[in-house]
């Protein structure tokens, strides 16, 4: 138990690591392999962007890389924890202090203005002082005078701002999106995307984005490509992240 | 405040639909089912009470046979903490200074009556009355109106009793034990019971009644008679309010009502909470997915939704009471006014028991499991829905509520029967509902689309087949349970109507001569109001039970009032219409001998067809086999007879009196001193006051009854609005789409509304068969009424709900038409 829960940090090892994952679900008939040996490793600070079409496995294997859900196969160990392993419970509490998420559909609760959206993960983590901190990550993203706004009176952009305040709110160590600009215009989308590129920076968290925009994803570190459940790192990006 | 607070918080909670459903179900339900409880235990004390005073006190013993009991037996009620009164019955005549008239004459002591009050006037001229809780001072005398008329006296002249000259001081109207007793003698004259010897009319040998009263504590009573049986003689009998008690007989069917109806107001209730709070889980999954996603664990959402159905559960039982009390006040309030007196509001603390027992267990049975598994969700989910669970994860919840529904029905009616027939019809009703959504289905899809509103109503069933069953299945069971009441309801009101009609019979004659029968027949006739039957009445005891002395062939601790005195013997040839035989056969012209006994009567003394049972009459002894066993409606208001003979049979040549019943209008009063005067020797026994008394408080239980079944309506409506604001999002946003894509509104109309309009017709229908087969057994089993078919609400009932689920279908799309599309689709991402 003790060793299960342990994560402490281990600034040696890659952020995220992952071999021989697979995942297939049952369908009526059959089943269905949506990911097939998939393996790859991702250091601290890094940015990664997985792209493929639409259908090809980006948001299975993102659910799986952040513990959302457990592969059929292979091993996922983030930060040092094999999470794999770990029960519903100590994921989310795994999540609760090094995990940050921005979704393609925001993902905020109507009933909650953005203030306290944005708290909701702090007082989660048990952090001290969550309505200072979230009108502070607010401000930053531009939105210090709709505090007391509900998602429905934002704009799909300012929606996605809100999730992006939230999501590094509690200072995670690694970052997942699903097509953050998924469900925005194209000048929003950008806008959103510079922000969320600038805060990580800023704050040095590793980034694992899945996207089928190639533009947003060539303003990560590295690409891999994923088609048909099958994870591709094209050569250059490889050698690239060799050094 | 904080965040996660806030999300949970009680009043953003309140604010969403499901919930709301969910509280307005419990309030309900415990409004009804405390209402109900705190009602029943309030009529039950009241009438037990006002029972009471129809004796004067909670138990009487009678002396009949003319000599007055030990003083012992007093000094030990009262050693026993028991109150103890006084009476002396008998006849005398009457005189005043124009003439004599036979009166019966009641002597009381100071303490009479222990229990209830007696109406009198003070003056003859102004008709103003008041209840007074003692009778005459000695030296003073109260009599009856009519004597006052018959002696032509005033309030104020003497008038003598026997030897003594009393002083008239009131007009007696109405005495609280002034019932049933056929012995009584009309006119009444009451005066003190220490005045009695000086009248010199009560004579060692004459006919006179001493009459004890008895109050106190129900256990001190019961001691007190364990004590005294042993000591009784066969003149002796002890009386108490339980036995022969007509009021109390009419409401037994009323609060089985009032327990109906409570069962079915927990029944809807249920379907209510269950129904919203599984629309309520469905729609917190996101939320879930996403706590789980920011790291909650699955113990923290556990405690985060148990706070919450804590808090619906106090908010439920906090205002069901503040529903049910001052409800409760009104029922009260009506009660007294019916009683014609004030009523001691009786809240009876253990009858909320069984309300908040309903919503704690309506939580967690229902309310609960939907809710539990909420843990279960996927933090996956976030991502991309996932697909829904099955109807296999909610088999154990159907389970657990089925057995919750069981055992709170059970335990709040405490009738098997009752539990059966309504479970029995629910689950009747939804294997018919099976059945009919496969072919329904099986039949709907070969339908196809276009642009007809009769097509696309079809469609639209088809389309929603899961929603439509599931709706189906929820209202035709609300329909059921609300028709079932409705039925009940309406039997029950026809029952009491034919049973006590306005003409029913408030007058008893006694003790008529044979040789008299046609003229007092004609007597009657003459002045417009018609004798019913006249029945022979021949006084004798029962006195052995095939050989052997009846009091020894029953059980000792059987107490039958029938044997302790003499019973009312009577010959007929056609069986009064409403008795009924139970076992046997009724007399044939050429029988000559047997008898008929009551069921009741035959039940406890144990008796098969073919024992022998013999009488003493005088001084004659008949036996005579028992040949029929036969049901009396003793609250008929009717002559009724535990034992009855053939006409040629064992009561030929036995002395007989007759005995009738009719009814006479208040503004023919006045022939009842002409009466008296031309048939002294016939008693004239006035119940119509008790009848004005029954049908008062009829009426005031139907009111009960009315405003239950209004609430538990109320409860079938939240439950249909539970299941359609279900289907509302996926409605709403099809409508606006079917807008956004060209459709017409008219079309959009008339499509829903037709769909709505078949779903209540086809619930309707169903619904309401279900209903007649629960109301079949609950006829036959619970409420012993006859069943018959109903075929007005047969008929109006589908067509009622049809209706009303177009209507209310029509209102659902009210945003989908008004709002523009662009709007609605953006709002229900
Ligand atoms: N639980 C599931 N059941 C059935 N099919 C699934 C399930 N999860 C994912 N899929 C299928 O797997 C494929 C990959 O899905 P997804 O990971 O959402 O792809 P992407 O995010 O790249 O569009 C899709 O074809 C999707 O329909
Ligand atoms: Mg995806």
């Amino acid at each position: 138990m003790n060793q299960m829960t342990d994560f402490t940090r281990n600034e040696a090892r890659p952020m995220l690591r992952v071999s021989g994952l697979s995942h297939r679900v049952r369908l009526e008939t059959d089943t269905l392999t949506i990911l097939q040996g998939v393996s790859l490793e991702i250091n601290r600070g890094e940015s990664v962007a997985i792209v493929g079409r639409s259908g090809s496995g980006k948001t299975t294997l993102l659910g799986l890389l952040a513990g959302l859900d457990t592969p059929s196969e292979g091993v996922v160990e983030l930060d040092g924890a094999e999470i794999s392993k770990l029960g519903e419970d100590e994921r989310a509490k795994l999540r609760a202090s090094r995990v940050g998420f921005v979704f393609q559909s925001f993902q905020l609760l109507p009933a909650l203005s953005a203030q306290e959206n944005v708290m909701l993960p702090l007082e989660l983590a048990g952090i001290e002082a969550p309505e200072a901190r979230a009108r502070e990550l607010l401000e930053r993203v531009g939105l210090g005078e709709r505090l007391n706004h509900t998602p429905r009176q934002l704009s799909g952009g300012e929606q996605q701002r809100v999730a992006i305040a939230r999501a590094f709110a509690s200072d995670p160590v690694i970052l997942f999106a699903d097509e953050p600009t998924g469900n925005l215009d194209n000048r929003t989308g950008q806008a959103v995307s510079d922000l969320l590129m600038q805060l990580n920076r800023e704050k040095g968290t590793t980034l694992v984005m899945v996207t089928h925009d190639e533009r947003l994803a060539a303003r990560c570190g590295r690409q891999l490509n994923i088609e048909a459940g099958i994870l591709t790192e094209p050569e250059t990006a490889r050698e690239q992240a060799d050094q | 405040m904080n965040a996660a607070q806030k999300l949970m918080s009680v009043r953003r909670d309140f604010r969403e639909r499901d919930v709301r459903v969910v509280l307005v179900a419990l309030i309900i339900a415990v409004a009804t089912v405390a209402t109900i409880a705190l009602f029943a235990s309030q009529l039950q004390r009241t009438l037990v009470s006002s029972a009471s005073s129809f004796l004067a006190a909670d138990r009487q013993l009678e002396a009949e046979n003319g000599r007055p009991v030990p003083p012992e037996w007093l000094e030990e009620a009262r050693s026993r903490g028991l109150e103890t009164g006084q009476m002396i019955e008998f006849s005398t005549m009457i005189s005043g200074p124009e003439g004599f008239e036979l009166a019966s004459v009641k002597a009381v002591s100071d303490e009479y009556p222990l229990v209830g009050e007696v109406e009198i006037q003070q003056q003859a001229s102004d008709g103003a009355r008041e209840m007074v809780a003692s009778g005459p001072a000695p030296g003073e005398v109260w009599i009856n109106p009519r004597l006052l008329r018959l002696l032509n006296l005033e309030i104020g002249d003497s008038l003598e009793v026997g030897n003594l000259p009393l002083k008239v001081t009131r007009l007696l109207i109405r005495e609280p034990d002034g019932g049933f007793r056929l012995s009584s003698l009309a006119p009444r004259v009451m005066m003190h019971v220490d005045d009695v010897a000086a009248t010199g009319a009560v004579q060692e040998g004459s006919r006179v009644e001493y009459i004890y009263l008895f109050a106190g504590a129900e256990d001190a009573l019961d001691g007190y008679y364990q004590w005294l049986e042993p000591k009784l003689g066969p003149s002796h009998e002890w009386e108490g309010v339980r036995e022969g008690e007509t009021l109390s007989r009419s409401f037994d069917r009323a609060e089985r009502f009032l327990l109906l109806g409570g069962s079915l107001a927990v029944l809807l209730a249920a379907v209510a909470v269950a129904v919203a709070s599984r629309q309520y889980a469905l729609a917190q999954r996101d939320t879930v997915a996403l706590l789980k996603t920011l790291g909650l664990q699955g113990r923290g959402i556990g405690r985060l939704y148990l706070r919450r159905l804590a808090l619906w559960g106090i908010a439920g039982i906090v205002g069901g009471l503040l529903v049910a009390l001052p409800l409760f006040r009104v029922l009260v309030a009506l009660l007294s006014e019916a009683l014609e007196r004030p009523v001691e509001v009786y809240l009876d603390p253990s009858a909320l028991l069984p309300a908040l027992l309903t919503a704690v267990v309506s939580l967690f049975a229902f309310a609960y499991p939907p809710i539990r598994r909420l843990r279960r969700v996927p933090a996956m989910r976030v991502l991309r829905a996932q697909p829904g669970e099955t109807g296999r994860a909610a088999l154990p919840d159907l389970f657990i509520a089925l057995l919750a529904i069981f055992g709170l029905v059970w335990l709040y009616a405490g009738e098997l029967v009752l539990v059966g027939a309504l479970l029995g019809g629910l689950a009747l009703l939804l294997g018919v509902l099976g059945l009919f959504g496969l072919v329904l289905m099986a039949v709907l899809r070969r339908v196809n689309g276009g642009g007809n509103a009769w097509r696309l109503a079809f469609v639209g069933l088809y389309r929603h087949r899961q929603a439509s069953l599931a709706q189906l299945a929820v209202f035709a069971m609300t329909i059921m349970l609300a028709a079932t009441l409705i039925l009940v309801r309406t039997s029950l009101l026809s029952d009491w109507q034919t049973q006590l009609p306005e003409d029913a019979p408030n007058h008893f004659l006694i003790n008529i001569a044979p040789d008299a029968v046609e003229q007092v027949d004609a007597f009657w006739a003459d002045r417009g109001a018609p004798l019913e039957n006249l029945y022979p009445m021949v006084r004798g005891r029962m006195t052995e039970l095939n050989g052997q002395p009846v009091k020894e062939a029953v059980s000792k601790d059987e107490r039958i009032n029938a044997l302790n005195r003499e019973l009312n013997l009577t010959w007929m040839e056609q069986l009064p219409e409403d008795n009924e035989i139970v076992r046997g056969r009724w007399f044939d012209a050429s029988d000559t001998e047997g008898v008929s006994v009551e069921a009741d009567l035959a039940e406890r003394l144990g008796l098969e067809l073919g024992d022998r049972l013999t009488f003493t009459i005088g001084s004659a002894e008949i036996t005579e086999p028992v040949v029929s066993i036969r049901t009396v409606q003793w609250d008929s208001m009717k002559p009724n007879f535990y034992v009855v003979f053939p006409p040629e049979g064992g009561l030929v040549n036995m002395p007989a009196t007759w005995i009738t019943s009719f009814y006479l209008p208040e503004q023919k009063k006045f022939a009842l001193n002409d009466f008296s005067r031309e048939f002294p020797t016939v008693s004239v026994l006035e119940i119509d006051h008790i009848i004005g008394r029954i049908q008062d408080i009829v009426q005031q239980v139907t009111q009960a009854i009315e405003t239950i079944l209004a609430l538990i309506l109320a409860a079938a409506l939240v439950v249909m609005a539970a299941v359609v604001s279900a289907t509302l999002r996926d409605r709403q946003r099809e409508g606006a789409l079917i807008r956004t894509l060209g459709g017409r509104q008219s079309l959009l109309v008339r499509s829903t509304m037709l769909e709505f309009a078949l779903l209540g017709l086809i619930a309707g229908v169903l619904g309401v068969l279900a209903a007649e087969a629960a109301v079949y057994v609950l006829q036959a089993r619970m409420f012993d009424g006859s069943f018959r078919w109903h075929w007005q609400v047969i008929l109006t009932l589908p067509l009622v709900s049809a209706l009303l689920l177009a209507l209310f279908g029509r209102w659902q799309l009210r945003t989908v038409l008004t709002v523009s599309p662009m709007l609605l689709l953006r709002r229900l991402e």
